[in-house]
């Protein structure tokens, strides 16, 4: 059973695969051979009709659990042969536009097409135009920035300078004390010297007294 | 609350201090360690002066600190005298702006006398500010800036000395001083031109001294900028200079137009400031005027 399904399926997609083809063909072609076409067509569409047919009666053999599948499979190719019985019918009127594109020559149907074509190169300009613009007013913002960054540089390398002799001048006030210094705990240190000196000359004498009046003490009392 | 109480501590503390003082002026006082009596009165007097600060009452706080200052000036301790003046001129400075002048100038006396160049010019420089903002009088700003300059000339800081030199040139083409404006211009940018660090602010320098040649004497104006094109190779790319030569082709041709024309250009682009603006104006005046004479 379902292989015969399948063998109807796959004449269905060669004969619609033909349709298609020739539904593409009619515009066109005109006089006999258009005739033969769509006489041709009709053929096979009515083959289609009957392929369909012969599915259904297919499916209604089939138990009824695995229907659904094949059902819905037989729902689309209708609706395809439907899709293509409508082509064929536009195709078929589809035939008036040639021979009236004919009549009216080239100029109407390029006309209109190059009221078209000028229109959107027109779009396209205009915005080519914009995005030059855009670009134009950004690269001016980027240089004003660029001009305003210039003179905070400027500011900021004068202070660097002044800065830089204040540094100076700190490190040379301080070399300068630093000698001070040096010199002013040499003074110390000879003041300390003085005052020991001075001291042990103190002591020197001190002794030195106590001793002569001692000696004179002595001799006193041998005198006596 | 608190400063109500800490007023009524400080000004405890200011009548101690007097006491003190007079005190160690008598007889006795002088023979029995006067000095170190002083020194605590000027001790006194600086804490009565910071409580008066904490109190936000400045120029009682200014008050106090002269008074330690005479005291220290007494006592023949002169450092410590002119940092009292400072400190004094500093909380007049909110209050009293004449008398926050006065206290600096005898801080500048005592500095000066002692050599320190570089503080009383960097006190100069802060008397022609109060005289800029507070008590708006340019001539003397311009005289203490100009002071401010020497001093710091003398100690071989050139760069300080041209921030001075700058104000006074500003000010000095705004008074229509423009030769003088001229000058320091030119010495300004000169120096410049030699640094790796400045020699990006030369141009500007060198703009500004075109436009007060121009606002003298269009000729002038036209050697000058020809001058320093020669000395000076990068100007000549400036867009400073490019507006220059603008505005000089503009006065030939006598064309009022062009010449805003070219000034709205150059704002698009670096907004003009105030100094700017009455330069050009000025200029502009002048090309009136003389396009009405001719006619």
């Amino acid at each position: 059973m379902s292989s015969d399904f399948e063998a109807y399926e796959q004449d269905f997609g060669t004969l619609t695969a033909e349709i298609t083809n020739k539904i593409g063909r009619i515009p066109k072609l005109a006089g006999e051979e258009k005739t033969q076409l769509v006489l041709n067509v009709d053929k096979q569409l009515e083959e289609v009709r009957e392929l369909l047919e012969q599915m259904d009666l297919e499916i209604r053999e089939i138990p009824i659990q695995s229907r659904g599948m094949y059902n819905s499979r037989l729902k689309s190719y209708k609706q395809e042969m439907e899709k293509l019985e409508k082509d064929f019918k536009r195709s078929r009127i589809a035939y008036s536009d040639e021979v009236r594109n004919e009549l009216l020559g080239d100029g109407a149907s390029s006309s209109e097409s190059q009221l078209i074509k000028l229109r959107e190169e027109r779009a396209h300009l205009l915005d080519n135009t914009e995005r030059l613009e855009r670009s134009s007013r950004r690269l001016e913002a980027g240089y004003q920035i660029a001009v305003e960054t210039e003179q905070v540089g400027q500011e900021i390398l004068t202070n660097l300078h002044i800065d830089r002799e204040k540094i100076q001048r700190s490190r040379d006030r301080l070399r300068e004390t630093d000698a001070n210094l040096g010199k002013s705990s040499r003074i110390l240190t000879g003041m300390l010297r003085r005052i020991i000196q001075n001291r042990i000359l103190v002591f020197i004498l001190g002794a030195i007294l106590l001793l002569t009046i001692v000696l004179a003490i002595y001799f006193n009392l041998r005198g006596q | 609350m608190d400063n109500s109480g800490k007023e009524k501590e400080a000004t405890a503390l200011m009548a101690e201090a007097e006491k003190k003082v007079k005190s160690s002026q008598s007889f006795f006082g002088s023979l029995f360690g006067g000095s170190s009596k002083m020194e605590d009165a000027c001790d006194l007097y600086g804490r009565a002066a910071n409580m008066f600060k904490m109190a936000k009452n400045w120029s009682a706080s200014g008050n106090a600190f002269s008074q330690a200052a005479l005291l220290h000036l007494q006592m023949q301790s002169k450092h410590d005298a002119a940092t009292n003046f400072i400190d004094a001129g500093n909380a007049f400075k909110k209050s009293d702006p004449q008398e926050a002048i006065n206290c600096l100038n005898r801080a500048i006396e005592i500095y000066t006398d002692m050599g320190r160049f570089t503080i009383a010019a960097k006190h100069h420089v802060t008397i022609a500010e109060i005289y800029e903002t507070e008590l708006v009088d340019i001539d003397k700003a311009i005289a203490h800036y100009e002071q401010a300059a020497d001093y710091y000339k003398g100690e071989e800081s050139t760069s300080s000395a041209n921030k001075c030199l700058l104000k006074v040139a500003t000010y000095a083409a705004q008074l229509e001083q423009y030769p003088k404006a001229t000058e320091i211009y030119e010495q300004v940018a000169t120096h410049a031109m030699d640094s790796t660090l400045l020699k990006y602010s030369a141009k500007d320098y060198f703009f500004k001294a075109a436009l007060c040649h121009f606002c003298v004497d269009m000729l002038n104006a036209k050697l000058a900028v020809q001058k320093y094109e020669e000395m000076f190779p990068a100007f000549s790319d400036s867009r400073e200079c490019k507006l220059v030569k603008k505005l000089l082709d503009a006065f030939e041709e006598q064309n009022v137009d062009a010449y805003t024309d070219a000034v709205k250009e150059y704002d698009t682009i670096s907004r003009l400031d105030q100094w700017l603006t009455t330069m050009l104006l000025c200029i502009k005046k002048s090309l009136q005027d003389d396009e009405s004479d001719l006619r």
